[in-house]
């Protein structure tokens, strides 16, 4: 044995040492577990170094010397028989690491190895914070795992008994075995026996110390080693393995209940939701006492194990059969029965447990990042709600460590191993994912080891056959639960290589599993029409159907979805002395979606030609009378299917989904399924997606601005060229929340840009420029109207006390039809304003006000055109991001925040949703865009953090000329020069008075852009984020519902639509101190009702262009701000316009002393402090009057206003 | 006084306090229906003495819908009937236009414009012109606001009005007597509505507007000129006077040539020695390399126990 072991250990060390050069870090940290062992070896042949110490101990108490336990032993340097010191060599080799000083040095290279020297650092902390600590708060779990192993060692045998007898006899200490389905005949003849384990030991991830912490407690697997002597050579045959097996268990069970000594509660599972492997789950008891392991928040799972080879490896192969009708135990007959790979797959499990413990514990000799890796794989299938548990996906840490440790090996006919020993662990686990993002082991089968064996694939599941050990590791897989496994991978993957955004926090932080946020789409099916007759093999009949479901669902909608999973109801432990619970029938089930926007709505599927009877019959046989033979425009005759697409008709999915899964799988579950989608898009206008775009309704206001665009170009006598006609408004990127309308006068005419061509006869002077552009309106718009009946035009005056900004606009209203805001772009003005800010001479007011003009012309004439650009684009190519900008902007109204955030920022933070989507897919719904941007928000620290937008990955190609200073394409350098923008704003104004917000994108590194002057203040950003995080609260109190529903089936009053979208959009007007409301006659919305009733007239009248857009509300506001100043915050909706409402500022409610220019309305006060004559001015505060300016208030509203309330 | 704690004082500093009873209006919170309005009022005492002085009043926190006519109703209907001849606000809503000056303009402006630039016929400003009743665009407001507790000064016909109005108030204010205030007129939607008409005014007011504006332009940079030529010919701080051609774009040819020396210099540099010949220059610049490697890391850490200092342990989300 020594010999072995020492050349085990050279192995390592020589490993070790070639890691050093590529992960120095791994080598600092592991540098004081290390010490004891390179120390050992060096001693002697290493017979007293840790490992081999236990493993002496280990064999003189347990006594039994078997070959394969020699091996363990030799491997697995944890204590199992220590039960006195608490001081083991395990404790002292897991020291928590702690970064010294040598860490941050050789962190210096590690940037290449770690994604970048952020990524490494978070990662580091990350894994200190998860991984347990092996401390006092373990112990007691560790002291009871050894009562346990002592109790279940002294538990005397049994005689052997028959079926009946065994239930008689463990029916009277109080155990129901956990026989699986289909329950054993009463007549077998073989009988049940109980004998000693013949070994006991803990396996899992606790000894191989890869468990994390995690909010419901970890567990420690304790694996009972059945005697062979129990099992016969055919026992593997029609579940007798497994009805033996249960009655070990319960007589386990039996025995612990019996114990007096300890207490523990016990109850049955099954291991990973299957139903042939019950085992038992042992929790601590809570009466306090030796034995009562409560305070380290644990749980004991004994889990039984067959010896190896037990039963011959070739019977047990996945092409096998091992489940005879009638019991005919004929060899004969296997051919031409239908194999069952999952049932063999289970009995070879059970037989591999101890076999796999071996393997993960060599891996994580050999490299020293495994373990770290496996925690990596753990954290990020644990936030995407994956498990071994089979209504989870089957895919859980057991099954990536397995996967992660045998693509660490040599893999003859794969080439060299995938994975190599020298990885770090973020390489690891990147290489894992990108193992499981590009096999679709479903459809070809991953052999490891096992080039001889052939695996005919004409099973759903996904195949990692592990040739050593017989076992297809991901036999408890289906189809469905791979693809989301690899659609996630993909997802991370992807992520993972965008290198210039840290994407650490979707990686491992954010939990990713919220169908709310997750899906775009949601079916539920009640179990009771799913599965209606629930027989002895429920479950397995609930899975088949999912399964049909889920390629009836695969076929029907091709490329309508990206992916199709399930949440499937999960069947938890039961008592001892109870049989299995059965689910219940008023569960169901969740058929979840995420659909590709540009295909989902697609109107026409096109199938095979009619010619290639073949397919046509099978397209016809699947699609029934939907299928219809249709000659298309390009001459081909094709079987086709056709759905509705009226507005009033539900969405094409549904219509598909309905439809098909009343032909395949019944009417019953038809009617029974309830489909949801896109939950809050009817809160826009038009906010479902039609058709293949998601800007539909701004097509006909975009071909009339290319109108009228090619009328002004074509205009004869302009003075000058015209160079640019650019789009400068949000109706103009279809991001404005309503939709454009003809006919609504109150509609601000959309903005557009007008840039002539240079000359030397401007003027030099921005004030007379500003005369010079009124002028040309003034020609512009007598040409105009003189060149086309339809054009009325009129200039109208802006800006007036700001004599050097922009004065005039012409408004251009084309009959019965939409109307432009034109101004014109000089750009002399910058060059201008500029030089005013860099003269000397110039006193500091009017310097002040140049950088004012400087800001505001930058915004309107370079930064908004190209951010309209940009947006355009954008909108093209994501259907669903205008409709998400839209009702995103729409729920920042509708609690009064749009007026203190400009368009623009808004339509930046759901373009980000779009551009850096991880760990989520690109949206593809309106409401899914809406929540993952408000997720963001809620998570956002701004205060800490820069917004931080490129466009170009999916620009840079279409628009090459962009205008404006920003670099075309966002680089890491970039991004850090943003940063140090960012640092820079947070030095020069710390308080935040300025500047709250920093938004940046790489057509504006400037970042101030859309929210310099305070825009929003500080407390307007943090109700936002209040706001963003009470909505994500709300959304994820809902999903429980759902996912309560889906478990325990509806409350008597619950109904799966209960959950009112409406509660996001209502605001809460008592945070506010005053409010008042705006008449209907006045208000957007009391208007909108009025004019139901006389749409005819609207449409008929002439268009009143002196009226168009006259909108009293918004001057109204402006007013209160100009009056008020930052005395009062104003807040309003100005979709509605039907409400304002002012916060106080904290600072002046307050009483202060007297002073003569306030800078508000005062009431003053004695407070009669001063009660000498000399000291009466003292004596004399003043607070803001509030009663007074209520009344200003109603006095300057006047007949707007309906009705004024103040809370004090 | 009244000991009361918080009572409404009768005086503050030498202001007089005067409460002014305001409208009752429909929809008004019971609350706020006995609310007052607080004027404070002194003689006008500023520290620049000027001539019109005596005959003035100060009035601080005048309300918002003050102008000039409510305010000469409140002193001839009121408070002991005396003639208001004009009065002046110190913020108006929408604000004036105001133009861009020069540092050394201003303060001669200050004193009631007095000095060098009296001579010419009008003020010169940095850009454009000050404007006039013929320059000016057309108004796009129907009244002027005041800005919450704004200031007022209001002038007298002459001294013994301001004295027997000071006496008025002084006398009201003792007795407590009901001061109303009347508010402004055409507020409400209708001055919104009107504002809508007013910001679209004839296209033959707007082009008058403008083309005498251009003439005064004209002038006006006519006399900017000159200011600037002088301007060229004082000599800089180490003595010497920039040789300039005349011109409007003066001061751009300057920032043209310093553009310019700058490229020359850096494409000279390019020209120059290659930075890595020698080989202490290779060794220096992987040297720099290696600290800059260190510094980002440090920074990177130095983020990262931010982040931990801020939002605490970092944990994957529950």
């Amino acid at each position: 044995m020594s010999a072995h072991a020492t050349k085990r250990r050279k192995l390592r060390h020589s490993s070790k040492v070639q890691l050093s050069d590529v992960d120095s870090h791994g080598e600092t940290h592991n540098h004081n577990g290390r010490a004891t062992t390179s120390n050992g070896a060096a001693h002697d042949t290493g017979h007293h170094d840790g490992d081999s110490l236990l493993d002496d101990e280990y064999r003189s108490t347990d006594g039994s010397d078997s070959e394969a336990e020699e091996e363990l032993g030799k491997d697995i340097p944890y204590p199992m028989t220590k039960t006195d010191t608490p001081k083991t060599p395990v404790d002292a080799s897991h020291r928590t690491k702690k970064p010294s000083a040598t860490a941050v040095e050789d962190g210096v290279y590690t940037a290449e190895v770690y994604k970048s020297n952020m990524f490494k650092l978070q990662l580091d902390e990350l894994l200190e914070q998860v991984k347990l600590k092996y401390g006092k708060k373990e112990a007691p779990a560790e002291n009871a795992m050894r009562t346990l192993k002592a109790l279940i060692e002294q538990l005397p045998s049994r005689t052997a008994l028959s079926i009946p007898e065994a239930k008689k006899t463990l029916k009277s200490e109080g155990v129901t075995i956990p026989f699986p389905e289909p329950q054993p005949p009463q007549d077998a003849k073989y009988q049940l026996q109980y004998e000693r384990p013949s070994n006991i030991n803990a396996s899992g991830s606790y000894p191989l110390k890869t468990t994390t912490r995690s909010e419901d407690g970890f567990s420690i697997d304790l694996v009972v080693t059945m005697p062979r002597g129990l099992f016969q050579e055919k026992d593997y045959l029609n579940h007798r393995y497994f009805y033996k097996r249960a009655f070990y268990l319960a007589c386990i069970a039996a025995g612990i209940k019996a114990s007096t000594l300890h207490a523990f509660n016990i109850s049955f599972d099954n291991l990973g939701g299957n139903q042939l492997q019950p085992i038992l789950v042992v929790r601590p008891s809570q009466r306090g006492g030796a034995d009562d392991f409560s305070s380290s928040n644990c749980r004991i799972h004994v889990l039984l194990a067959l010896p190896e080879n037990a039963f011959a490896m070739k019977k047990l192969l996945p092409t096998s059969n091992c489940i005879r009708p009638n019991a005919a135990d004929d060899e004969g007959g296997t051919r031409q029965l239908p194999s069952t790979p999952f049932y063999n797959s289970s009995i070879q499990s059970d037989a591999s447990i101890t076999s796999y413990l071996q393997v993960l514990h060599s891996a994580s000799t050999r490299c020293d990042a495994y373990k770290d890796a496996c925690i990596l794989g753990r954290i990020w299938l644990k936030q995407r709600g994956f498990g071994s548990h089979r209504s989870k996906g089957g895919f859980g840490n057991f099954e990536w460590a397995a996967v992660t440790a045998l693509l660490l090996l040599p893999n003859q006919g794969y080439g060299t191993s995938t994975l190599s020993p020298g990885y770090s662990s973020y390489q690891m686990f990147k290489a894992t994912l990108q193992f499981l993002a590009s096999h679709n082991l479903s459809r070809l089968a991953y052999k490891f080891q096992a080039q001889d064996i052939s695996l005919p694939k004409d099973d759903t599941t996904p195949v990692f056959f592990d040739g050593p050990r017989n076992l297809n590791i991901l036999y408890e897989m289906t189809s469905w639960s791979y693809a989301r496994l690899q659609f996630e991978a993909k997802t991370t993957t992807e992520a993972l290589t965008e290198s210039r955004f840290d994407q650490f926090e979707s990686t491992f932080i954010l939990k990713v599993d919220s169908p709310k946020v997750h899906y775009d789409s949601t079916v539920s099916i009640p179990l009771s029409s799913l599965v209606p007759d629930a027989g002895a093999e429920y479950s397995t009949r609930l899975y088949e159907q999912i399964g049909k479901i889920y390629l009836t669902l695969l076929r029907a909608l091709t490329d309508r979805v990206k992916n199709i999973s399930f949440t499937i109801p999960t069947e938890g432990e039961w008592p001892i002395a109870d049989t299995a619970r059965s689910i219940s029938k008023r569960r169901c089930i969740l058929v979840n979606m995420i659909t590709n926007p540009a295909a989902a709505h697609r109107t026409v599927d096109h199938g095979p030609s009619a010619e290639s009877k073949k397919e046509a019959a099978s397209f016809r046989q699947f699609w029934g009378e939907k299928a219809e033979l249709r000659r298309f425009k390009d001459g081909s005759i094709l079987e086709s299917v056709v759905w509705a697409t009226k507005d009033a008709s539900a969405p094409v999915i549904e219509q598909i989904v309905s439809f098909i899964l009343g032909k395949h799988l019944g009417v019953d579950v038809a009617s029974t399924a309830r489909f949801s989608t896109d939950s809050f898009s009817h809160f826009i206008p038009s906010g479902r997606i039609q058709g293949q775009s998601g800007v539909t309704p701004f097509t006909q206001l975009m071909s009339c601005l290319a109108t009228l665009e090619q009328d002004i170009r074509n205009l004869e006598g302009l003075p000058l060229q015209i160079r640019h006609i650019s789009a400068a408004d949000a109706q103009l990127r279809y991001t404005s929340t309503g939709c454009p309308s003809m006919t609504d006068p109150s509609q601000i005419p959309a903005s557009i840009v007008v840039q002539f061509e240079g000359s030397a006869r401007w003027p030099d002077d921005l004030c007379a420029i500003q005369r010079t552009k009124i002028a040309f309106l003034l020609k512009m718009s007598e040409l105009l109207s003189g060149s086309k009946e339809i054009y009325t035009t009129r200039v109208g005056l802006e800006n007036t006390s700001q004599p050097s900004q922009n004065q005039a606009f012409l408004d251009v209203t084309i009959a019965h039809g939409f109307s432009f805001r034109l101004r014109i772009h000089h750009d002399r003005e910058a060059t201008l304003l500029e030089r005013q800010l860099k003269d000397k001479s110039l006193n500091g007011q009017s310097r002040e006000t140049a950088a004012l003009a400087l800001g505001v012309y930058k915004r309107d004439y370079l930064r908004i055109t190209a951010h309209t650009r940009a947006i355009q684009t954008l909108c093209t190519r994501f259907p669903s991001l205008s409709p998400a900008i839209r009702l995103t902007k729409r729920w920042f109204s509708s609690h009064f925040l749009s007026s203190h955030f400009s368009t623009e920022l808004i339509e930046l933070m759901v373009a980000r949703t779009f551009l850096q989507p991880y760990p989520w897919p690109v949206p593809s719904c309106a409401t899914v865009g809406f929540l993952r941007t408000l997720a963001w928000i809620s998570r956002w620290d701004w205060r800490n953090a820069a917004l931080i937008v490129d466009f170009s990955s999916y620009i840079a190609d279409v628009v090459p000329e962009m205008v404006g200073t920003g670099s075309q394409v966002l680089k890491t350098e970039d991004i850090g020069k943003i940063q140090t923008r960012f640092e820079a704003w947070r030095q020069i104004d710390p308080a935040m008075n300025r500047l709250v917000i920093f938004a940046a994108t790489n057509l504006d590194t400037e970042g101030s852009t859309w929210t310099d002057n305070a825009k929003p203040p500080k407390v307007v950003a943090a109700r936002m984020t209040a706001l963003a995080k009470a909505a994500m609260a709300s959304i994820r109190q809902e999903d429980e519902r759902l996912l309560s529903i889906v478990n325990n089936g509806p409350k008597v009053d619950d109904d799966l639509d209960k959950f009112s979208t409406a509660n996001l959009f209502t605001p809460t007007v008592h945070d506010f101190d005053i409010v008042f409301s705006i008449s209907s006659k006045y208000s957007k919305s009391g208007r909108k009702v009025s004019e139901q009733n006389f749409k005819n007239l609207q449409i008929q009248g002439p268009a009143d262009t002196q009226s168009k857009g006259y909108e009293p509300f918004q001057p109204f506001v402006e007013e209160l701000q100009a009056i008020y100043g930052d005395s009062i915050l104003w807040f309003w909706d100005p979709e509605a316009c039907n409400m304002v409402a002012g916060l106080w500022n904290p600072a002046i409610t307050a009483q202060r002393p007297w002073k003569v220019k306030a800078g508000w309305s005062s009431v003053p006060l004695s407070t009669g402090q001063g009660k000498q004559s000399d000291n009466v001015d003292k004596a004399v505060k003043i607070q803001l009057n509030k009663g007074s300016i209520c009344n200003d208030i109603l006095r300057l509203g006047g007949d707007m206003i309906d009705r004024i309330e103040m809370w004090t | 006084m009244a000991p009361k704690k918080s009572s409404i004082p009768k005086t503050v500093a030498d202001f007089i306090v005067l409460p002014l009873t305001l409208p009752a209006l429909p929809g008004l919170p019971e609350s706020c229906a006995d609310a007052k309005h607080y004027l404070y009022i002194k003689p006008h005492e500023p520290s620049h003495a000027t001539a019109r002085d005596e005959q003035s009043l100060f009035i601080s926190n005048v309300p918002f819908d003050a102008n000039e006519d409510n305010i000469r109703a409140l002193f001839t209907e009121q408070l002991g009937g005396l003639r208001v001849a004009n009065v002046e606000f110190d913020s108006s809503v929408p604000a004036q236009a105001s133009s861009k000056r020069w540092k050394d303009v201003k303060n001669n402006e200050d004193g009631d414009k007095r000095g060098k630039k009296r001579k010419r016929d009008e003020e010169v400003v940095a850009e454009g012109v000050v404007e006039d009743d013929e320059s000016r665009l057309p108004n796009t407001w129907p009244s002027e606001l005041r800005r919450g507790g704004s200031c007022a000064i209001v002038v007298f016909v002459d001294k013994s009005s301001a004295h027997g109005a000071m006496k008025a108030v002084k006398k009201a204010a003792k007795e407590s007597k009901e001061v109303r205030w009347k508010g402004g007129d055409g507020l409400g939607g209708e001055r919104y509505k009107k504002h809508h008409a007013l910001r679209y005014p004839s296209k033959e007011a707007l082009q008058s507007s403008i083309n005498a504006y251009l003439t005064q332009f004209n002038r006006a940079e006519t006399a900017r000129n000159r200011l600037r030529k002088k301007q060229r010919s004082v000599p800089d701080a180490e003595g010497f006077v920039t040789v300039t051609r005349g011109g409007r774009a003066g001061p751009a040819r300057i920032e043209d040539a310093e553009r310019k020396k700058t490229e020359l210099e850096e494409r000279r540099k390019k020209n120059g020695a290659k930075d890595d010949f020698y080989r202490f220059q290779t060794r220096e610049k992987r040297k720099d390399a290696e600290n800059e490697l260190r510094r980002a890391f440090e920074k990177d850490r130095r983020r990262v126990l931010d982040l931990r200092a801020r939002r605490g342990r970092l944990r994957p989300e529950v």
